[in-house]
């Protein structure tokens, strides 16, 4: 947990040095006649983390050096990582299927997906909330409440007709 | 006051009207699933269903969105005393005697303590919301930006000071939020901020879809890799004999009751909410009691002053929302970004230019909590019965929702891959202990602080003195500097006392 805690405060100082080169550039100085230029927050926001991260990796890298690693919790509890990435992986290709086969039919293979693989569950079961909850989603949202939801690349060829 | 009372039951009337009140049912139904399943909170379950709220009239929204969350605090008690899993984070504290009493074979019992000790906190929570709504509404008309600002670094250094998490840290999650906000133009000068030559990046982040991945794919991480496991208590229904007990008990732990409910009124007021009061609330009533052994053992008072808090803390949450424009939780936030997508900006004109919207609203209140205590109490078992569908199942078709959810606020396919970077950040931000909230927060609230900060500069011609100018922001400021610095300041006053006391 230690040496993740210092990870993440180096990423989030890196991404306040950015935000800082930004500002920089749109100017955050005072403009006489108009006002804070548009970097005038971002600046002292970036300034902010930078500050806050900064101490914090002084902070921790004093501890780790003094007392190390040993005894530390990890950060993800042993045989904890596989099922997360077993969500992850698989909504993250779902994500990406969705600019092709459109969010319904993407989440349907998802559905199946999971829950044969990882839930070991039944076909008939699967079928069934695999088939009946997408288009319970499809009539709820783009029949009755009219948002339309992306049907992705299959979906500008294929019309459902009711 | 007698206008206002006049003005109250015109709400009641509104939210009493029968669409209305079937949209409140709904939410209510809703809200206890969402409250039930854990990885779906009360934040991004509203926040999944505001695309449904844009077809409907504005008071009809905002009684669905608010009626989700009565629900989501009611709810989230009924697996916490059943199965000892928190379906919310405000019911974590429940589990201390909730579940143990429910274990003894008294379920019932529990149950009915809870949902009594829930209304109990709201009805405190909505009769401050109904007499000092108006007064402070009333008086913030006289705001200008420089106390605007103000009130909002208040609200930020109470996360810092009375937080509980490290300063540091909150800072950082603080900074992160507004970092976000400023993302893409800029609406004075028409800049483009933050973008890097990115066309995605000119759209900027929206706060819904932050909650949608902080709140709902973060928290099925860590659902996932704790493993849920399921240790039922039998039943789960409520019988009369129970409800009769219910009552003589709170009566006799009256001052666990009252405890509950003050702390969570004062603590919904000021960002934080529900789940630090109802801890403190808990920490309160077994200090003080006379029983505090029985306490962890399914002591009647262990449930009743979290509870009371709980819902307490939710319902005047939306006091700060309503009348200022800053919502005391996440899940107000996320009903008081429901609100600007119907063009209502939440502050102190709302009462003036769209009153009856507002008193809707407060009505609402008061009728959603009543019938929420019904629903509850009526089905509290079929409630629980949810919780017995296999998590492989239920967990796909939660990150189908929240797809469909983050999609649907501006209909772009980018938000849906922000929510699953959302939901990373999310799952490391819990696991290392920054706190969400104040980023959700920052990044609801970015736009309205920068512009407050900026007119304020404008009007002192660039002195930062502006923002102390007596006689609203100077006192403000005093405060919430007082509050930022509150854990150092207690340090010393505590070190004080023992060097005084005894020597």
């Amino acid at each position: 947990m230690r040496k993740a805690n210092l990870w993440v405060a180096v990423f989030l100082f890196v991404i306040g040095a950015i935000v800082m080169y930004d500002s920089v550039r749109l100017g955050f100085r005072w403009q006489p006649g108009f006002g804070p230029g548009a970097g005038y927050l971002p600046f002292y926001l970036s300034l902010g983390v930078l500050v806050c991260t900064g101490i914090f990796i002084v902070k921790q890298i004093r501890q780790l050096s003094k007392v190390g690693i040993v005894g530390d919790k990890r950060l993800i509890r042993e045989g904890g990582l596989k099922p997360i990435l077993w969500v992850l992986i698989p909504s993250t290709v779902m994500v990406i299927l969705v600019y092709i086969w459109g969010l319904h039919l993407a989440a349907a293979i998802y559905l199946v997906f999971y829950m044969r693989e990882v839930g070991k569950i039944g076909w008939l079961e699967t079928a069934l909330v695999g088939v009946l909850f997408p288009i319970g989603m499809y009539v709820v949202f783009d029949r009755l409440f009219l948002i339309p939801l992306p049907g992705g690349i299959l979906g500008t060829y294929i019309k459902i007709p009711f | 006051m007698a206008e206002n009372f006049s003005n109250l039951m015109m709400g009641i009337s509104v939210s009493m009207q029968p669409y209305n009140f079937m949209v409140a049912m709904i939410g209510l139904v809703l809200g206890v699933i969402v409250g039930v399943l854990p990885g779906l909170g009360g934040a991004n379950g509203v926040a999944i269903l505001i695309p449904l709220t844009v077809a409907m009239q504005p008071v009809s929204g905002i009684i669905l969105l608010a009626s989700i969350y009565w629900g989501a605090l009611y709810g989230g008690s009924i697996t916490s005393i059943l199965f000892n899993i928190p379906g919310e984070p405000w019911s974590v504290a429940t589990t201390f005697d909730g579940y143990p009493m429910a274990k003894k074979g008294h379920a019932g019992r529990a149950l009915v303590l809870s949902f009594f000790s829930h209304f109990a906190g709201a009805v405190l929570g909505v009769v401050m919301l109904s007499f000092f709504a108006p007064v402070i509404a009333g008086f913030a008309l006289r705001f200008g930006p420089a106390e605007i600002f103000s009130v909002m670094v208040l609200t930020f250094s109470a996360f810092v000071g009375l937080g509980g998490k490290d300063p540091l840290k909150t800072c950082v999650s603080i900074f992160l939020g507004f970092i976000l906000s400023c993302v893409g133009m800029d609406i004075v000068t028409g800049q483009l901020r933050l973008t890097y030559g990115s066309i995605d990046l000119m759209g900027g982040f929206n706060f819904i879809v932050a909650v949608i991945g902080l709140f709902g794919l973060g928290e099925i991480f860590l659902t996932v890799e704790e493993g849920l496991k399921l240790e039922s208590t039998a039943g789960g229904k409520v019988t009369f004999k129970d409800m009769a007990w219910g009552i003589k008990e709170i009566i006799i732990e009256w001052k666990a009751l009252l405890l509950g409910c003050v702390i969570g009124c004062w603590m919904g007021l000021k960002p934080g909410g529900a789940t630090p009061a109802s801890f403190m609330a808990y920490g309160f009533a077994k200090q003080g009691h006379k029983k505090s052994a029985e306490f962890g053992h399914g002591a009647s008072a262990g449930i009743i002053a979290p509870e009371s808090a709980a819902h307490g803390a939710g319902t005047s949450a939306a006091l700060p929302m309503i009348t200022l424009g800053i919502p005391g939780s996440p899940t107000m936030a996320v009903i008081m970004g429901g609100l600007m997508i119907f063009g209502l900006l939440p502050g102190p004109m709302l009462f003036r230019e769209h009153a009856d919207f507002v008193w809707g609203f407060i009505g609402s209140c008061w009728i959603g909590n009543f019938i929420g205590l019904f629903v509850v109490l009526a089905f509290a078992p079929i409630f629980a019965a949810v919780l017995k569908i296999r998590f492989a199942i239920i967990m796909p078709i939660i990150v189908y929702v929240c797809a469909i959810g983050a999609y649907a606020v501006n209909n772009r396919m980018i938000d849906i891959y922000y929510m699953i970077g959302f939901g990373v950040v999310g799952y490391l931000f819990k696991k290392l202990d920054y706190p969400l909230a104040p980023l959700v927060l920052a990044l609801v609230l970015g736009d309205m602080a920068e512009s407050a900060l900026r007119q304020a500069l404008l009007i002192s011609g660039g002195n930062p003195i502006v923002l102390f100018q007596p006689p609203i922001a100077m006192p403000i400021m005093a405060v919430a500097i007082i509050i930022f610095f509150w854990p150092s300041i207690s340090g010393i006053i505590k070190k004080r006392r023992i060097k005084v006391g005894p020597g």
